[in-house]
C-alpha cells in the first residue's frame, strides 16, 4: 500500500486569524467554535460549543469569524514549503496536506528523515505542523494527529497499521470525516468502542448490516486505505483548457472562466458516473509563471466545489506579497483542470436531521433556474469583506461560484466582527443603516444662516447643520438644489483616514450621522468640501 | 377492462381539476411563518401567511420588512432581494437574518446569451424572475416597478399563492392589491443632541392595513427592538 505522509497543522483556522498558542481565541462560525487555540482549550474551550457556553468557560476568549478564503491564503506560504521538498502533494483543506512518502523518503534518507525534514522547514515559516508517516491516508491522518501530542513526527512501520489501529477509539471515523455521526454513535452502542473492535467483525456481515458506509469504516479500521482509487490513470482528453486570448487580472473574470470548465469536467464525468476526487488546477499567466496545486476531498468534487478551490487557490496566490520570488506579475491567461483520481460516484445519503434541508435544496435549484433568465454574475450572494464604512463591508460574489450546500459560508455575521475585539477599529456603533446607497447622494449642507457648512482638517465645524438640501443634476452641468429637510439631531463628525500608503485608493472623510423632521436618520459623509449621503437608516 | 381504460382516457382532461380539489387542504393559519412577538398581533393570522402579498412603506419600511423576516429566514428559510441592491447587510444580521441564506439578483442587464431586448427590458423580465425566484424561496423582498400592467400583476400574485412564498413589497406595491399594508407612520430617532451621542434607539409607530385585515391597527414599537 502507498506510503502517505500526512502534515497537519493543529487548529489552523485560529492559527491563520493571527493568533498564537497563549492567547485564549476562538473562530466561530454559525455560533458555533470551529477551532480554538490550546490556551482556550485549557480553560475548557471545545469544538462546537456555542458562543455563549465558550465565553462562561473562557470569559476573556477573543472570538473572530470563520473565513475560509483567510485559512487557504495564509495556508499558501505552509503549501510552498512543503512542494520544495515534495512537489506532488494534495491539499484536502487549508491546514491539512498529504503526500505520497515514497520518492522523497527515499531522496531524504528514511521515513524518520524525511519527517524531520518537514519538520524543520515549515517550523521555520513559525508555525508547528504535525507530521504523521502510515500506509493510507487514514492511518496516515490518525498519526499526524496522534504526533502533536507527542510533540515529534510519528512513523508507522510499513504493514504496521492492523496493530497502531486496532486499540484506537472508533471516534476516529468521525474525527478524519471518514463516517457522519450517527453511524459511529451507532457503533458505540453496539459496544464496538475501538477500532480493533469493528475489524474483528467479518466484512460480509458489515456490509449487510450497515451497508456500503459501514463496509467502508471496516475497511479503514483494518488499517487497509479507503477507497480505492481508480487504478487506471483518468483519459487524457479529461483536462480541460481554458487559453484567455485577453489575460484576465480580475479574479471574479478567472473564476467565471473556471467555471465554464467545472461544470463540463462535472457533467463529463457525472455522465460515466464517476466523481473526481483529486483535482489539479494549473494557473499559468501571460508572463509564463504558473501556480498548479493539486487538491483533494474524499467525498468527491461537484462543479462548485471544483471552482471553489481554483478561487482559493487564485486568492492565495494574488495574496502573496510583493518581490517573492512567485509573486504573480501578469493576468492569467491558462486555466487548467486536470481530474487526477476519479472513482465510481456512490452519491451521497441525505440525512434525516440536520444537513441539507429541503428549503436548501429547493432554493439551490431556483438559483440554478434563475441563472438561465438573468446572467449568471446578477444572481449573488453577499461574503464578508471587511471595512468601516457600511459600503465596504460586505461584497456580493455569483451565486453560482460557491458551493451553497457547504453548512459553514464564509459569511461573517457582524455581530462579532463589530465586537470590542473586532478586526475594524473606527466603525459606527449598531444600529446600522438599513439601507446602503451604491450610487452616494449628493447634498448640501446648510447652517442657520444659510452658509455651507464645511469641516476643517482637524475635524472642526465652520456652523451648525441645520439644514439639508438633496442636489440633482450631475458633476459636467453643475448641481441644482432639489427638496431640503431641517435637521432636528446630528451627531459627529467622525473622521477616518484610511490607506494613506496608497495614494489610488487613499481616502480621508468625516462621518455623521443627522436626523430630519420626517423622521429619516442618514449617515453623511464629507469628503473633499463636499457632502454625500452614504447610507439611510430607514 | 376495456371499458374502464375508455373512462380513464375520456377523464384526463379532469384530472388538473380533480388534482385541485383532491389536494390537501391546509387552513391559512398552518401555513404561517414566524414574525417577531412585538409584530405578531398586526397580523389576524399571528405570522406571514404563505402565498400572500405584504407591503412596507414610510420613513422605516426597510428596517420594518428585514425585522418581520428574521425569525422565518432564521428558522431555515431562504430570502431573495430582488433588484435591491442597496439592503444594508449588516442591519440585516443585526436584525437576525442569517446572511448565507440570503440571494440577491438583478434583473436589469441583458438576459443570459441574448442582444439587450428592444422595449424596457427591466420590466419584462421583473414578472418572470419573481415567479421563478417564488418557486424555490420562501421569501422575497421587492420592489414593484411603475407602470406594470394590472393583469401581468393579478398573474404572478396566483402563481406566487400557489408556491407558498411570502413576498415583501418594499415601498409603494402600484396596482398590486396587497394582502397586508404595513405603513411606518412616524419614526423618531433619539440618541444625537447637538453633535454628540450616536443614534441609538427608533420609535416607529406601524399602521396596518388591507384587503386581509378586518379593520385598521397602529402599534408602537423600537426598531431596533430592545
Amino acid at each position: 500500500m502507498e506510503r502517505i505522509v500526512t502534515v497537519w497543522c493543529p487548529d489552523w483556522s485560529v492559527t491563520a486569524a493571527g493568533f498564537g498558542p497563549e492567547t485564549p481565541a476562538a473562530v466561530m462560525a454559525a455560533n458555533r467554535v470551529v477551532s480554538r487555540t490550546p490556551a482556550a482549550a485549557a480553560d475548557g474551550v471545545v469544538v462546537g460549543q456555542r458562543q455563549r457556553q465558550a465565553q462562561r468557560r473562557c470569559p476573556d476568549v477573543v472570538l473572530v469569524d470563520h473565513d475560509p478564503a483567510r485559512d487557504a491564503r495564509r495556508f499558501e506560504v505552509v503549501v510552498r514549503t512543503i512542494a520544495e521538498v515534495a512537489p506532488r502533494l494534495d491539499v484536502v483543506e487549508p491546514g491539512w496536506v498529504h503526500l505520497p512518502a515514497r520518492g522523497p523518503s527515499r531522496y531524504f534518507g528514511g521515513d524518520r528523515a524525511l519527517a524531520d525534514v518537514l519538520a524543520e522547514r515549515i517550523g521555520a515559516t513559525g508555525y508547528a505542523p504535525s507530521i504523521g508517516i502510515a500506509d493510507g491516508r487514514f492511518v496516515s491522518g490518525i498519526a499526524a494527529r496522534s504526533a502533536r501530542r507527542r510533540d515529534r513526527p510519528l512513523v508507522v512501520d510499513p504493514g504496521g497499521s492492523p496493530a497502531f489501529c486496532s486499540d484506537l477509539s472508533i471516534g476516529w471515523l468521525q474525527t478524519l470525516g471518514e463516517a457522519d455521526a450517527e453511524l459511529v454513535e451507532l457503533f458505540v452502542r453496539l459496544g464496538l468502542r475501538r477500532l480493533g473492535d469493528l475489524a474483528a467483525l467479518p466484512v460480509e456481515d458489515v456490509l449487510g448490516r450497515f451497508g456500503r458506509s459501514g463496509a467502508h469504516a471496516h475497511r479503514l479500521a483494518s488499517g487497509v486505505d479507503g477507497r480505492p482509487s481508480s487504478s487506471t490513470d483518468p483519459a487524457p482528453e479529461r483536462r480541460l483548457d481554458e487559453v484567455l486570448d485577453d489575460p484576465l487580472a480580475q479574479s471574479s473574470a478567472v473564476v467565471f472562466a473556471a467555471k465554464q470548465l467545472a461544470d463540463e469536467l462535472a457533467g463529463a464525468l457525472a455522465a460515466e458516473g464517476r466523481v473526481c476526487t483529486r483535482l489539479v488546477v494549473l494557473l499559468e499567466t501571460e508572463h509564463g509563471e504558473r501556480s498548479e496545486r493539486s487538491w483533494y476531498r474524499a467525498e468527491g468534487m461537484s462543479a462548485s466545489a471544483m471552482v471553489e478551490r481554483v478561487r482559493w487557490q487564485l486568492d492565495a496566490w494574488m495574496a502573496l506579497p510583493r518581490g517573492s520570488d512567485q509573486e504573480i506579475t501578469g493576468g492569467i491567461s491558462l486555466v487548467r483542470l486536470t481530474p487526477d483520481e476519479l472513482r465510481a460516484d456512490e452519491g451521497a445519503q441525505l440525512g434525516l436531521w440536520g444537513g441539507q434541508t429541503d428549503a436548501d435544496r429547493r432554493a439551490a435549484r431556483a438559483i440554478a433556474r434563475l441563472g438561465a433568465l438573468v446572467p449568471e454574475e446578477a444572481v449573488t450572494v453577499p461574503m464578508w469583506n471587511g471595512g468601516r464604512l457600511p459600503g465596504d463591508r460586505y461584497r456580493w460574489i455569483p451565486a453560482s461560484t460557491v458551493e451553497l450546500d457547504r453548512q459553514q459560508r464564509a459569511v461573517s455575521p457582524a455581530a462579532t466582527a463589530s465586537g470590542p475585539n473586532g478586526p475594524w477599529p473606527g466603525c459606527l456603533p449598531s444600529p446600522s443603516p438599513a439601507t446602503v446607497l451604491v450610487d452616494p447622494c449628493p447634498i448640501e449642507v446648510v447652517d442657520d444662516d444659510g452658509r455651507s457648512v464645511s469641516v476643517s482638517g482637524r475635524g472642526m465645524l465652520s456652523g451648525t447643520p441645520s439644514v439639508l438640501r438633496m442636489l440633482t443634476g450631475d458633476e459636467m452641468s453643475g448641481w441644482c438644489p432639489g427638496a431640503s429637510r431641517r435637521i432636528t439631531g446630528w451627531a459627529g463628525p467622525w473622521p477616518i483616514e484610511e490607506r494613506w500608503w496608497e495614494p489610488t485608493r487613499h481616502r480621508r472623510q468625516a462621518r455623521f450621522q443627522m436626523v430630519t423632521d420626517d423622521g429619516c436618520g442618514y449617515l453623511v459623509v464629507a469628503e473633499h468640501r463636499r457632502w454625500w449621503i452614504g447610507a439611510v437608516y430607514d | 377492462m376495456e371499458l374502464a381504460i375508455d373512462r380513464a382516457f375520456t377523464a384526463t382532461p379532469d384530472l388538473t381539476g380533480l388534482a385541485e380539489r383532491i389536494a390537501p387542504v391546509s387552513l391559512a393559519r398552518e401555513r404561517t411563518l414566524p414574525v417577531p412577538p412585538v409584530l405578531a398581533d398586526l397580523f389576524p393570522e399571528g405570522g406571514l401567511v404563505r402565498g400572500r402579498w405584504l407591503s412596507c412603506s414610510g420613513p422605516s419600511a426597510t428596517s420594518l420588512a428585514l425585522a418581520l423576516v428574521a425569525p422565518a429566514i432564521a428558522a431555515g428559510g431562504w430570502l431573495a432581494l430582488i433588484d435591491l441592491p442597496t439592503i444594508g447587510l449588516d442591519a440585516a444580521s443585526e436584525y437576525g437574518v442569517p446572511l448565507e441564506r440570503i440571494v440577491r439578483i438583478d434583473t436589469a442587464g441583458p438576459a443570459a446569451g441574448t442582444a439587450v431586448p428592444p422595449g424596457d427590458p427591466h420590466h419584462r423580465r421583473w414578472p418572470e424572475v419573481v415567479a421563478a425566484a417564488a418557486d424555490g424561496f420562501d421569501v422575497l423582498i421587492v420592489r414593484v416597478p411603475a407602470h406594470l400592467p394590472p393583469a401581468v400583476l393579478r398573474k404572478l400574485s396566483t402563481r406566487v399563492q400557489r408556491r407558498g412564498a411570502v413576498v415583501v413589497v418594499l415601498g409603494d406595491p402600484g396596482s398590486m392589491a396587497c394582502d397586508v399594508e404595513l405603513d411606518t407612520v412616524s419614526a423618531t430617532w433619539t440618541g444625537v443632541v447637538g453633535g454628540a451621542g450616536h443614534l441609538a434607539e427608533r420609535r416607529v409607530t406601524v399602521g396596518s392595513s388591507g384587503r386581509r385585515m378586518p379593520g385598521r391597527c397602529r402599534r408602537e414599537l423600537l426598531l431596533p427592538g430592545p
